[in-house]
């Protein structure tokens, strides 16, 4: 056989190698992951319902106050929604969004929690997981957009210079504007 | 060479850093706190020592090495990549916070030059345990290497030295003695080049006064 072939043939072997143990050891951190991931998303539900200046902030474990049912959708820019209720109570108090849009990595997309309520309120925001560049778009996550209702968004603060950034951003409250009237209204049921 | 002499020369002879100031990308990004400087030791520790064995061991091997010699590099940068996807699947995992803090820098271990460099110039042409050796030595030299920048940049950036998670030791008492804020530029990019900078001034200093020193010795 041609020695060319050979040595490819070696590294062929290699790689299926270096892959089987790649899974081994995927397989064993990838549900540790997906439980932090999800932990980092009830703890940024957390922030809305608790003041996080109290000093038992730490303490408080939002499903004690509150029945929290995630529903995995993925679909049209929303990964999940949190239906949020009071403890025993079958009335919806607020929906949490998990939505996504495209900024300026494409690859990642920005991943925003949105809090509504019936009334189209929002109570909060945050940017949950993003890649946008550092010093440019990374910077202005955690920024004030001016969102205080999904009834009108025209009052939104993009900031000039992270255009794509900011237009993913408002992309993601359009997402939920979209349909978070339905939702409350029992398009969930379905 | 001995097996003391291979673990013991990366340490300071050859260390990696300071002498053949090779790894400096990693190095100047994340040595931001001492907590950061010892989780990236870590992890090219892990690659570096992995990585020394199991390309030593398919050297080691007449009839594989003649089969690898022509397509060793991809052979080496595909062991390399895998150590480094099991590093950074594990603190993804178990260290989220540091996994965090390292962001982008624990893929990159991939092209540092050090774990490339060791590859090709010592495991592939000496022993597996030579190999297992050398890849300590360095790996320390070099996190003894980042962690000395990282101590000097987060004291006289923030004040503070982060040892790990919440233990942290507290020095800002001081500035204040002195009556100044800590100097936020050291940990900002540019103060990693001045750090190094002069943490290799120092260093090269050092070693002039200790070659005059034996020189002097020998004229005697």
């Amino acid at each position: 056989m041609n020695s060319g072939l050979k040595s490819g043939l070696v590294l062929l072997v290699l790689g299926i190698v270096c892959g089987t143990l790649l899974a081994l050891v995927n397989s064993f951190t990838a549900p540790v992951i997906a439980e932090i991931e999800e932990a980092a998303q009830y703890d940024a539900l957390k922030e809305f319902y608790y003041d996080i200046e109290d000093p038992n902030y730490e303490n408080f474990v939002i499903t004690s106050d509150y029945d929290i049912d995630k529903l995995e959708i993925n679909e049209d820019g929303v990964e999940g929604i949190f239906v949020i209720k009071d403890k025993g109570s079958d009335i919806i108090d607020s929906l949490g969004y998990l939505v996504y849009a495209n900024g300026y990595s494409g690859d990642a997309p920005v991943l925003m929690l949105i809090i509504v309520e019936e009334d189209m309120d929002v109570i909060g925001y945050k940017v949950v997981s993003h890649k946008e560049t550092t010093g440019f778009g990374a910077d202005i996550v955690d920024n004030d957009f001016n969102v205080s209702s999904l009834i009108d968004l025209s009052g939104f603060d993009g900031v000039a210079g992270t255009t794509l950034t900011s237009n993913a951003i408002l992309e993601c409250f359009n997402i939920v504007a979209g349909r978070a009237g339905d939702d409350f209204g029992g398009g969930l049921d379905d | 060479m001995t097996n003391k002499e291979n673990l013991l020369k990366g340490l300071v002879k050859e260390n990696p850093l300071f002498v053949s100031v090779l790894g400096m990308c990693p190095s100047l990004a994340v040595s931001t706190s001492l907590e950061n400087a010892l989780g990236m030791g870590m992890g090219v520790l892990f690659v570096l020592v992995m990585s020394n064995l199991i390309i030593s061991l398919i050297m080691s091997n007449e009839k594989l090495a003649a089969l690898v010699k022509p397509v060793r590099i991809p052979v080496y940068i595909v062991v390399i990549a895998t150590l480094v996807t099991i590093v950074e699947m594990v603190m993804h995992a178990f260290l989220i916070s540091l996994y965090n803090s390292l962001g982008v820098f624990i893929p990159l271990i991939v092209v540092n030059c050090i774990i490339l460099g060791r590859a090709e110039a010592f495991a592939s042409s000496n022993k597996p345990l030579d190999s297992v050796l050398d890849g300590i030595g360095m790996a320390l030299g070099f996190t003894a290497a980042i962690a000395i920048i990282a101590i000097f940049r987060e004291f006289l950036g923030k004040g503070t030295i982060t040892v790990w998670g919440n233990l942290v030791i507290n020095l800002k008492g001081a500035f204040t003695f002195i009556g100044i804020e800590p100097i936020g530029m050291f940990v900002q990019p540019a103060g990693a080049f001045l750090s190094f900078g002069l943490i290799l001034a120092a260093v090269v200093a050092i070693g002039n006064k200790r070659k005059e020193k034996l020189a002097k010795g020998a004229a005697k």
